[in-house]
């Protein structure tokens, strides 16, 4: 076992604890007499530090330590935010976040922290609380050297413990492991803290230094006794500690390589032929009829479609790792702005393609400011209109079946129609005489290059992010030629044949019975006043989903999926209103899209 | 189009009728294209044809006028793309033929004289050419009744 995956999962875990610290940072800014928060940002710290010092990474617990002192004094003092205290603090976990990523990389010799360190100490004894009565106390005493909790000077030898994945209550299980170790000696700097042990989330890995006359292979033995034991390493001794570090900075480099998304595409395709070869492989072993070359098969197949699930897994990131850097920056433009502005973000841990993601993060930027500067208006002028002084951005992101919508939100003044009239009037884009926009006239002028940010979004959209569709095919036997129509995949849960399942009425509408519930049938021929020729015997029926509502559409036939590009068109009065626009196919001929919401 | 000025009108024909647009409302003069059937739209409509890329909703001269239809295919005659509503739509209108560009001088037209077979409400104007008679169409009234919402 090498301390790589201690340095993957220390990384992921110290920027959680100083995302954390942020957002509390954030709260106690508004609410400055409150308490929880600083509590909360020194745990975080407090937990950062003994990470930090587990890995050996000096310089981040030593930070961390300063920060930690002051925040202790400040949770026992009654001390309320001040904005000089709350920017240090500010500038602190930024320090934090830059000295963990260089840790990591193996780069902590880039630090230089000193000057921050010594504001720390500076704050920290201005508002230690007096030892005993009243104010005028000269200096608090100095903190207790770093040195005290770090591990490199701190006695003993690293042990790192790796439970079996499988194993039930692992924190007990740890906490058996930990006993075995202190019979051999003094155990000290446990990672994560042994309270952590009982967390549900606890993955069955810790590590402690201890003291002990043991040799590494007695303690490793004493620890596995513990059961469920699945690695121990023992550092040889102090001299080894620092060898470990670097080669967990390099493992640590490894791990976080960052993958080309090219690669992973690369990947895809090469999947694609994997698939196709297989499939020429199993043809051949029915063809032969010879149980080995099945068992190769059927071995390769399975290897194959693992291999497909990891790669678009390896793809998949929660939409926190971008929306995280969101609260900060939000408070800090309405800063910048004198408006108090806080965000509050929803589905967070919902998962995007990361190309996707990647691709969002600078056009969700530009909305935020965007809704902080035009949206939200400044403290006074909310106050007169009778809102709360601060106002609120609601960054949001629901999972609908296969998409993901995402919503920014906020309490502001809202669009100035007028304002956004008179302007498109002046650079031309209205005539000159129009007295009103309407509301698709609005979103074409705010959305025109220049004029506001939506420029952004509209790129993501055109960069292939696109839109899956099934396309149907709608024949009319010995008609005038054939219709096609998209639908989007999104909402389709499944074909079945016209025939294949039981059918019915229900409220005078012909349906099927699917799996004892009962489907409404829209047939799209009759609903789209396709000519009265006679449809094909077995129409594949698509079964739409939206919540609790299915329906089935009866079509004539279905041509295949693709991604395409939507379009909007003049739609004439009496449209039917199925449409949620039009596409070019591949010949260069147009293709309604059915809305399926609507057809639901 | 007041009077004295001199306009440029685009002369068509659509089944027995002259006609003619103001040059400045047309885009672009087209062939024309098998349109996508667009379900419930008025009779008119013939559809949606891909302009390069962009989706043109056209609608049929001949029926939007009364007119006999054309004798060809589906694939002859012209399909103009007019502007409508100062510039803001684009819409296709399929004529029989294109017949000329004229440069006429506003005294040369005649306002709103009723003609037999077409609706005096879409005639701005009455003009001559070659000694026969033109409408110029009044293709705002004749075309936006077909999208208001």
């Amino acid at each position: 076992m090498d301390l790589s995956q201690y340095a993957e999962l220390f990384l992921a875990e110290a920027r959680e604890h100083l995302s954390a610290c942020n957002q509390l940072l954030l709260e106690w800014e508004r609410n400055s007499a409150a308490r929880e928060p600083v509590g909360g940002i020194f745990r975080a710290v407090h937990t950062v530090k003994g990470m930090a010092a587990t890995m050996g990474y000096v310089r981040v617990a030593d930070l961390a330590h300063r920060a930690e002192n002051l925040l202790d004094s400040l949770r026992r003092g009654s001390a309320a935010a001040s904005d000089e205290l709350l920017q240090l603090l500010f500038r602190t976990v930024d320090a934090l976040e830059r000295a963990v990523e260089l840790s990591v990389t193996g780069r902590e010799r880039e630090l230089d922290v000193a000057a921050l360190a010594a504001e720390l100490d500076r704050a920290g004894s201005r508002v230690a609380p007096p030892p005993s009565h009243g104010r005028g106390t000269p200096a608090a005493p100095l903190p207790p050297s770093p040195a005290e909790v770090l591990p490199p000077t701190a006695p003993g030898r690293l042990v790192q413990v790796a439970l079996r994945p499988e194993s039930p209550l692992k924190g007990g299980r740890a906490l058996v492991a930990l006993r075995k170790a202190e019979a051999l000696g003094t155990v000290h700097a446990v990672s994560p803290p042994v309270a952590a042990f009982e967390a549900e989330d606890f993955d069955g890995r810790f590590a402690f230094r201890l003291e002990s006359d043991a040799d590494a292979a007695a303690i490793a033995a004493a620890i596995k006794r513990a059961g469920d034991v699945d690695q121990v390493t023992v550092a040889e001794d102090e001299s080894a500690a620092p060898r470990m570090e670097s080669t967990a900075v390099e493992g640590g480099r490894t791990r976080h390589l960052r993958v080309d998304l090219r690669r992973l595409d690369a990947l895809m395709d090469l999947i694609g032929e994997l698939v196709i070869a297989r499939g020429r492989l199993n043809e051949l072993a029915a063809l032969r009829r010879d149980p080995a070359i099945d068992d190769i098969a059927i071995h390769v197949s399975r290897l194959s479609t693992d291999l497909q699930a990891e790669i678009i897994q390896a793809r998949m990131t929660p939409v926190w790792q971008v929306f995280d850097r969101f609260p900060r920056l939000v408070r800090d433009s309405a800063r910048q702005l004198g408006k108090q502005v806080a965000l509050r973000v929803e589905g967070k841990e919902i998962e995007l393609d990361r190309a996707i993601l990647d691709e969002l993060g600078d056009p969700l930027m530009h909305l935020l400011r965007n809704a902080v500067s035009h949206g939200i208006e400044p403290p006074a002028e909310r106050r007169r209109a009778g809102k709360k002084p601060e106002g609120e951005i609601v960054l949001s992101a629901v999972r609908e079946r296969s998409s993901v919508m995402i919503t920014i939100a906020d309490d502001g003044r809202g669009i100035d129609r007028d304002r956004v009239l008179e302007r498109a009037k002046r650079e031309g884009l209205v005539d000159a005489h129009a007295e009103a926009l309407s509301d698709d006239q609005l979103l074409r002028v705010l959305a025109r290059p220049g004029f506001t940010t939506a420029e952004a979004v509209t790129s993501v959209s055109g960069r292939g992010v696109g839109i899956d569709v099934a396309m149907t095919r709608l024949r009319a036997v010995g008609g005038v030629g054939h219709e096609r129509y998209a639908l989007p995949l999104t909402y389709v849960s499944e074909t079945v044949e016209l025939g294949a399942a039981p059918t019915t009425t229900v409220e005078g509408r012909d349906a099927i019975v699917l799996r004892d519930r009962v489907v409404p049938l829209v047939h799209l021929r009759r609903l789209l006043a396709v000519s009265e020729d006679a449809a094909p015997p077995r129409s594949p029926i698509i079964v739409l989903e939206m919540g609790e509502r299915r329906t089935g559409l009866v079509v004539d036939g279905m041509l295949g999926q693709q991604e395409i590009v939507v379009k909007g068109f003049d739609a004439p009065q009496g449209t039917l209103p199925l449409f949620s626009g039009a596409t070019i196919m591949g010949d260069g001929v147009p293709a309604l899209i059915l809305d399926a919401g609507g057809l639901l | 189009m007041s009077d004295g000025e001199a306009v440029r009108l685009l002369i068509f024909r659509v089944g027995n009728l002259a006609c003619a647009a103001e040059a400045a409302t047309v885009r672009e003069i087209l062939p024309r294209f098998e349109p996508t059937r667009i379900p419930g739209a008025p009779a008119q409509v013939a559809g949606l044809v891909n302009v390069r890329g962009s989706l043109v909703t056209v609608v049929d001269g001949w029926r939007a006028l009364g007119q006999p239809a054309p004798s060809g295919g589906p694939r002859d005659g012209t399909t103009v793309l007019l502007e409508l509503d100062a510039g803001r739509k684009v819409i296709g209108f399929t004529v029989d033929e294109v017949i000329d560009l004229l440069s006429v001088g506003g005294e040369t037209l005649e306002r709103r004289q009723a003609l037999p077979g077409i609706d005096p409400t879409l005639v701005r104007a009455v003009g001559r050419r070659a000694g026969q008679l033109f409408v110029v169409l009044d293709t705002d009234a004749l075309l936006t009744p077909i999208f208001a919402s």
